[in-house]
C-alpha cells in the first residue's frame, strides 16, 4: 500500500511524466478543453430551453420528462453508437458528454425559475414590465444560484465523464486509466483518477467562485428592480392596500 | 471498549453461519490433506474470462461440461485483459479460465521461441508458478492477425507483415490499448519486422470500434482475431507473418492446481477434443452476429454435442 502511493507520489512528480505529447500537462489540457467545450455547448442548448420553459410554465412535463430520459443514456453505449457511425472523429466524444450535461442543465434551470414566487412576477408585470423585462431584469436573476448550480453539477459530471475520449483513442486524462488498467499499471490508473478528481473539484471551486460574484451582481440589479419596496431581492412585500 | 466487543460479537455472530453455508470451511480442510500435484473440486470452480465475446462463449463451454461432470461451476465473464485475469486467478479469486498456448506462454516468458503446439504445452508447463497448470489444448486455435482492406493491400502492395515496412511512417494501427506494449504488437513488429507505423490508435480487441475505425478507413492495419466473423465477411486481408511473430493459439485451459481433480481433467479434455475452430468461428458469429446470449449458445452447443445435458 505505502509502496503504491510512493510510486504514485512519484509518478505525479516526476517532470518526465509531465513534458511531451503525452504527458501530463499535455492530457491534462486536452481533458479540460473537452469538458468545457463540451459543457458550453450543453449550456447553450439547456439554458435557452430551460428559461423557455421556466418562463412560459409550458412544455415543462414533456422536457422535465426527455431531460430524464437523457439521464439515463449510457454514455459508454452512446459514444460507441456515434463512433459507429461517424467513424475516428472527435464526433462521439462531443456528443456523449454534451448529451450527458444538457439534461443536469436544463431541469436546474427550470428549478430555478419555477421557484420565483408568481406574486413577483406578477408585481414586475403590474408595474409595467415586459415579458422580456420579467424574464431578465426578476426571473433569472432570481434563479441565477441554482443555474449555476446546474452549471457546476454538469461540468463535475462532464470532467469525471471525460475520461471515455481515451475509450475512443483520443488524449485526456482517461488515456492513463484506459492504457494502465489494460497493461495492469496500476499507478497509472491511479494517478489518472487522483487528476481527474483534482480537476474537477479546481473546476467547481473556480466555477462556485464566478456564481457568488454573478448571483451578488445579479442581486443588486434585482434588488434595484424587484417591486418590494423593502427588504431583501427575492422577498415579496405584502400588498398594502388591502 | 465495552462497544467494540459487542460489535466483535455481532461480526462473529453473522460471520460464522455465512462461512460455513457457502463451504469455504470444509474444501480448506480437504485442501491441506492432499497431496501435491492433486486438487477437489468438491467445492466448485469459478470460471474467468477475459473481456471479448469467444473467451466468454468458452467460459460458458467449460461451465456446462464441468456441471455435466457434476462439478459446480460459476462464470465470471468480462473480466478484463489478461493483465486482469493471471493475476485474480493467481490470487484464487477464479479458479480456471480459457487461454491460448502462445499468447499465454508471450506472457509468462516472452524469450521463449516455441511456436509448435507440443514445445509450447512444455513451454507453459515449465513457464507456470506453482500453483497453475495447463490442461490438453484444444483442436480449436484463434490467433491475433493483423489486417489490411483489400484497398490497401492493392494500393501498397501489402501482403504480409514484411511488406508493412514499405509504408513505414506512412500507416495507422488500431488496436486494444494492451498492444502498444505487447510482444504480438507494437513492439514485436518494430523488433521482427521492422515496422514503424505513424500512429497508434487505442481501441478494443477485435470489437466494435477497431472494425468500424477499419471499414472507414480511420486505420489503415487492425488487430483482429482470426475466428473473427468480419474478417471473412468483409474480404480484410489477414497478413502472412513469415517469421512467425505469432505464434499458434491453441485453446488452453489455465486452471489452479488445488481444483484439477480427475473430473474436471477428463471433462474439459473431452470438450477440447470436439471443439474445432470452424466450431469456434460458428459459436463466435452466434454471438456477434445473431446477437444471442453466450451462455445459452454455449448451453445449446454443448447439449447438441452430447457434453451437456
Amino acid at each position: 500500500m505505502w509502496e503504491l502511493l510512493k510510486n504514485l507520489a512519484d509518478w505525479l512528480t516526476s517532470g518526465d511524466e509531465w513534458s511531451g505529447t503525452a504527458g501530463i500537462a499535455t492530457r491534462l489540457l486536452e481533458h479540460t478543453q473537452y469538458s468545457l467545450l463540451s459543457t458550453l455547448i450543453a449550456a447553450l442548448i439547456a439554458l435557452p430551453i430551460g428559461l423557455l420553459i421556466g418562463h412560459t410554465g409550458r412544455g415543462a412535463f414533456l422536457a422535465i420528462n426527455l431531460a430524464s430520459f437523457g439521464r439515463a443514456l449510457p454514455t459508454v453505449g452512446l459514444i460507441t453508437l456515434v463512433f459507429l457511425v461517424s467513424g475516428l472523429s472527435m464526433w462521439p466524444v462531443y456528443i456523449s458528454l454534451v448529451a450527458l450535461a444538457v439534461p443536469v442543465i436544463v431541469t436546474n434551470t427550470y428549478a430555478g425559475m419555477a421557484a420565483v414566487s408568481p406574486e413577483v412576477k406578477d408585481a414586475a408585470a403590474g408595474q409595467g414590465l415586459t415579458g422580456w423585462q420579467v424574464l431578465w431584469k426578476v426571473e433569472v436573476p432570481l434563479a441565477l444560484p441554482l443555474i449555476m448550480t446546474g452549471i457546476r453539477l454538469a461540468v463535475v459530471q462532464v470532467i469525471a465523464t471525460a475520461t471515455i475520449a481515451a475509450y475512443v483513442s483520443f488524449g485526456g486524462l482517461g488515456r492513463y486509466v484506459f492504457d494502465g488498467l489494460a497493461q495492469r499499471d496500476l499507478v497509472q490508473v491511479l494517478g489518472g483518477a487522483v487528476l481527474v478528481a483534482v480537476l474537477a473539484i479546481a473546476v467547481d471551486l473556480a466555477l462556485g467562485g464566478v456564481g457568488a460574484c454573478l448571483s451578488g451582481l445579479a442581486g443588486s440589479r434585482a434588488a434595484q428592480h424587484a417591486p418590494s419596496p423593502h427588504g431583501a431581492p427575492g422577498q415579496v412585500a405584502p400588498p398594502h392596500d388591502r | 471498549m465495552h462497544r467494540r466487543k459487542v460489535l466483535a460479537g455481532l461480526l462473529a455472530a453473522t460471520a460464522t453461519p455465512a462461512i460455513a453455508a457457502c463451504g469455504g470451511i470444509t474444501s480448506l480442510k480437504d485442501e491441506s490433506t492432499l497431496g501435491e500435484g492433486t486438487g477437489s473440486s468438491a467445492g466448485g470452480l469459478t470460471i474467468g474470462t477475459a473481456n471479448f465475446t469467444e473467451n466468454q462463449i468458452l467460459g460458458y463451454l467449460y461451465a456446462e461440461v464441468l456441471r455435466a461432470a457434476g462439478v459446480k461451476a460459476n462464470v465470471k465473464p468480462n473480466l478484463g485483459s489478461r493483465e486482469i485475469v493471471i493475476p485474480a486467478l493467481k490470487a484464487g479469486d477464479i479458479d480456471v479460465l480459457p487461454e491460448y498456448q502462445g499468447a499465454l506462454l508471450h506472457y509468462l516468458d516472452p524469450k521463449s521461441t516455441a511456436t509448435e503446439e507440443g514445445a509450447m504445452q512444455n513451454a507453459l508447463t515449465i513457464a507456470l508458478p506453482k500453483g497453475l497448470e495447463v490442461l490438453s489444448y484444444s483442436a480449436a486455435e484463434n490467433s491475433d492477425v493483423f489486417a489490411v482492406t483489400p484497398e490497401t493491400s492493392e494500393k501498397y502492395g501489402i501482403r504480409s507483415l514484411a511488406d508493412l515496412k514499405k509504408q513505414n511512417g506512412k500507416l495507422v494501427f488500431g488496436a486494444a490499448p494492451e498492444m502498444e506494449k505487447r510482444e504480438v504488437g507494437v513492439v514485436g513488429l518494430k523488433k521482427v519486422y521492422g515496422v514503424e507505423f505513424k500512429e497508434f490508435k487505442s481501441l478494443d480487441s477485435s470489437g466494435p470500434l477497431v472494425k468500424g475505425a477499419l471499414k472507414k478507413g480511420d486505420v489503415d492495419v487492425a488487430n483482429l482475431f482470426s475466428t473473427d466473423v468480419d474478417l471473412a465477411a468483409n474480404g480484410w486481408v489477414a497478413l502472412a507473418d513469415p517469421k512467425n511473430l505469432i505464434p499458434g493459439q491453441h485453446v488452453v485451459p489455465l486452471i489452479a492446481t488445488r481444483k484439477a481433480d480427475d473430473k474436471v481433467r477428463k471433462a474439459l479434455a473431452r470438450l477440447g477434443a470436439v471443439l474445432t475452430t470452424d466450431e469456434l468461428t460458428k459459436l463466435d458469429r452466434q454471438v456477434d452476429k445473431d446477437k444471442k446470449d453466450p451462455d445459452r449458445v454455449a448451453k445449446a452447443w454443448a447439449q447438441e454435442k452430447g457434453l451437456a445435458t
